[in-house]
């Protein structure tokens, strides 16, 4: 286990690596800067304009301005943002936070309902349950988060039940306004955890060792919490692991239409401003946990099954 | 061999039973009739503007006029706009304009071939001689520079029919290619092209996309940005796909028809075209529908953060950044506002149902086309 997660660390560096490289390339090569947007101000000279591009670094070639970066980075420092004059990291950190709440409250949300849907509906096929399974995995997969979140909008514009800025917040209202995308942001990944879920319990409770549990005595609902939950939940995990990184890239769209201040918005603003910078600091650390959440299902996969860990596979 | 219209009949009475799928394909069926005929749905040119009603509320159909007479032709009322602050109409009921179908409207090419200026639905004035111009028949309302809502919907459907699933049919032909050159020929082909797939699933897409298009100019014209969209998404989006076919290459490599074929001597090149390709083709089109709304919304959210496509052109997404303005959906009608978000939905659930449809079955429908064309 501990040589997986050893590995899989170096895997995730230079994964990193090669994601910072790319992006830099990408967002340097593309033509103006965060300064270019001062270039339409009359009163800023062109000179003006030369003097805080060499006081950023912007007039040097490409491989130096990412040599530097990384150099810096190597300090743990992950640069200075031109468009909010802080460094990089000071930016990213309430808002990261902000995502990292939204994203786990989104998932406890799915979770939530997709586990007792799903074995509700699991238990008998043709049911009322299983019926209503079927109509929110459909619903819920073809409504977009977009959508939803305009919605969600129209209505709360309409009922005034949340408001003020985003400096005034108290923890209730932090709350109140925590639900709303949190809400929108689990609907696709209840989709697809409960269409996942009731497959693979429904399957699982046709096994042989079912029956015998039942030939036993063993009662309906401590077969399906222990003998057909359990492994069960190995697609379940791969899920959870891979939609925590989605999560926290997708709500983009969900993060601008309801103003939650997270790094989906962070990362507009980055994109508009032009800042390198910051933006390089919002993929760094999106596509990180995206690593993350896999080598979390990963070592989780592990710990539910024990013919996993038997094996010795790495990749 | 059957004659084709029985073999049709056929393959029609095997859809029983595929009611989602049918009806999916039906919605579909709807949204393309929809691109194709456009510019005869659509009542004005999306672009025309009407200044002097703007954020008007969706012209009223009626059968009844004021004076409580009832017609068998549907007509509308006028109206005037009372009060330009807050944007409030009246309706004028001193004349009746009834409702035309086939009506002369803007002249545009019909399958960009006839030129005509005949529209779906139009009004006229009520005696031809009167000078007075017929008012303008808006079913969805105006929007802020008095453009009709509804024409501006029905023309976007082309643009967001066009770069969503062309995309995806792009990105997953390069993600199938890939997949089954990295499944066959194994070793290093392999390894790379798989942890670059690993890198480009580990991306935050959306957060690349805008990065992306945001290295190119904000205005494009909307053949360019379309090109440039497509050419983001199959960039971007191969990865998933290529995992797949790789993973149903080495699958089917190990069965004995491919290793048959590999001992009789069969360039790689026709293994992989005639006997892998076939084999994995049902995952890889249910997994091409499950990619189609998430390229859908891509571009539909692109548009909507304003690097899309941009105005005056029209897409799902830039309609939809009027549906996001708090003041304009509290002080008017929310519904026609909201129509584009309606429409989306209604256009991935079809998407939906058709996947949906093709996972039902065991058997592929085009196998079962075959074998009941065969077996007869």
């Amino acid at each position: 286990m501990l040589k997986l997660i050893f590995y899989r660390f170096i895997q995730a560096a230079l994964i990193l690596l090669l994601i910072s490289f790319l992006v830099f390339v990408l967002l340097v090569s593309a033509g103006g800067d965060a300064i270019s947007a001062l270039q339409t101000n009359q009163q800023i000279s062109e000179q003006t304009l030369e003097t805080l591009r060499r006081l950023h670094g912007l007039d040097r070639p490409l491989p130096v301005r990412y040599g530097m970066w990384l150099g810096e980075l190597a300090g743990g420092n992950l640069g200075q943002s031109i468009y909010f004059q802080a460094p990089v990291w000071n930016v990213i950190q309430p808002r990261f936070w902000n995502t990292i709440a939204l994203a786990m409250a989104a998932m406890s949300i799915a979770l939530a309902f997709a586990s007792t849907l799903g074995l509700a509906a699991a238990r008998r096929t043709g049911s009322l349950a299983d019926r209503f399974c079927d109509l929110s995995i459909l619903l819920a997969s073809s409504t977009p988060r977009l959508v939803l979140a305009i919605l969600a909008l129209s209505f709360l514009a309409r009922t005034s039940l949340i408001g003020g800025t985003a400096t005034d917040w108290q923890t209730g209202t932090w709350l109140l306004r925590l639900l709303p995308p949190a809400f929108i942001l689990s609907v696709p990944l209840i989709a697809l955890l409960l269409a996942q879920t009731r497959a693979a319990v429904s399957a699982r409770l046709k096994e042989d060792y079912v029956q015998v549990a039942r030939a036993k005595g063993v009662s309906e609902r401590l077969i399906l919490v222990r003998h057909a939950l359990r492994p069960a939940l190995n697609p379940l995990i791969t899920t959870f692991g891979s939609s925590l990184g989605g999560l926290m890239s997708g709500s983009v769209v969900v993060e601008q239409v309801l103003n939650w201040p997270g790094l989906g918005q962070l990362s507009v603003i980055a994109v508009r401003s032009r800042d390198v910078a910051l933006l390089m600091g919002i993929v760094l650390i999106t596509s990180a946990a995206v690593l993350f959440g896999n080598l979390l299902a990963d070592v989780m996969l592990r710990l539910n099954d024990p013919r996993l860990r038997r094996e010795n596979h790495i990749a | 061999m059957k004659p084709l219209l029985r073999q049709l009949a056929t393959a029609f009475r095997n859809l029983r039973g595929r009611s989602s799928l049918i009806a999916g394909i039906l919605i579909l069926a709807f949204f393309c009739l929809i691109a194709v005929f456009a510019d005869l749905v659509a009542t004005y040119d999306y672009r025309s503007q009407s200044r002097r009603e703007p954020m008007a509320p969706p012209s009223s159909l009626r059968f009844q006029d004021a004076q409580g007479n009832w017609h068998p032709r549907p007509f509308i009322y006028a109206r005037r706009l009372v009060d330009p602050l807050e944007r409030r109409y009246e309706e004028d009921t001193q004349q009746r304009y009834p409702l035309e179908l086939f009506a002369p409207g803007y002249s545009y090419k019909l399958f960009g071939l006839f030129t005509t200026d005949r529209h779906l639905f139009g009004v006229q004035s009520a005696d031809s001689a009167n000078s007075v111009e017929a008012p303008r028949l808006n079913w969805l309302g105006t929007d802020g520079l008095g453009r009709d809502r509804f024409s501006r919907l029905v023309l976007a459907t082309r643009f967001s029919l066009i770069v969503g699933p062309l995309g995806t049919l792009l990105a997953s032909a390069l993600g199938i290619l890939i997949g089954l050159i990295a499944g066959y020929a194994g070793s290093w082909v392999d390894a790379v092209f798989m942890r670059a797939a690993d890198v480009m699933m580990a991306l935050p897409t959306l957060v690349l996309i805008l990065a992306a298009r945001a290295a190119f100019p904000l205005e494009l014209p909307p053949a360019r940005a379309a090109a440039l969209l497509i050419t983001i998404f199959v960039v971007l989006g191969w990865a998933e796909m290529a995992r797949l076919a790789r993973g149903l290459t080495l699958e089917l490599c190990q069965r004995e028809f491919v290793q048959a074929a590999i001992s009789i001597g069969c360039s790689p090149a026709r293994i992989l075209i005639r006997h892998i390709l076939p084999n994995a083709a049902r995952p890889l089109l249910a997994q091409t529908f499950l990619m189609l709304p998430a390229f859908l919304l891509a571009e539909t959210s692109l548009s909507f953060l304003g690097v899309g496509l941009q105005e005056p052109e029209a897409s799902w997404g830039n309609l939809l950044a009027d549906a996001a303005n708090l003041t304009l959906l509290e002080r008017h009608d929310a519904l026609p506002i909201l129509a584009p978000a309606f429409v989306i939905t209604a256009f991935v659930l079809g998407v939906r149902l058709i996947g949906r449809g093709l996972e039902r079955f065991d058997e592929p429908f085009t196998t079962q086309l075959s074998k009941t064309a065969k077996s007869a």
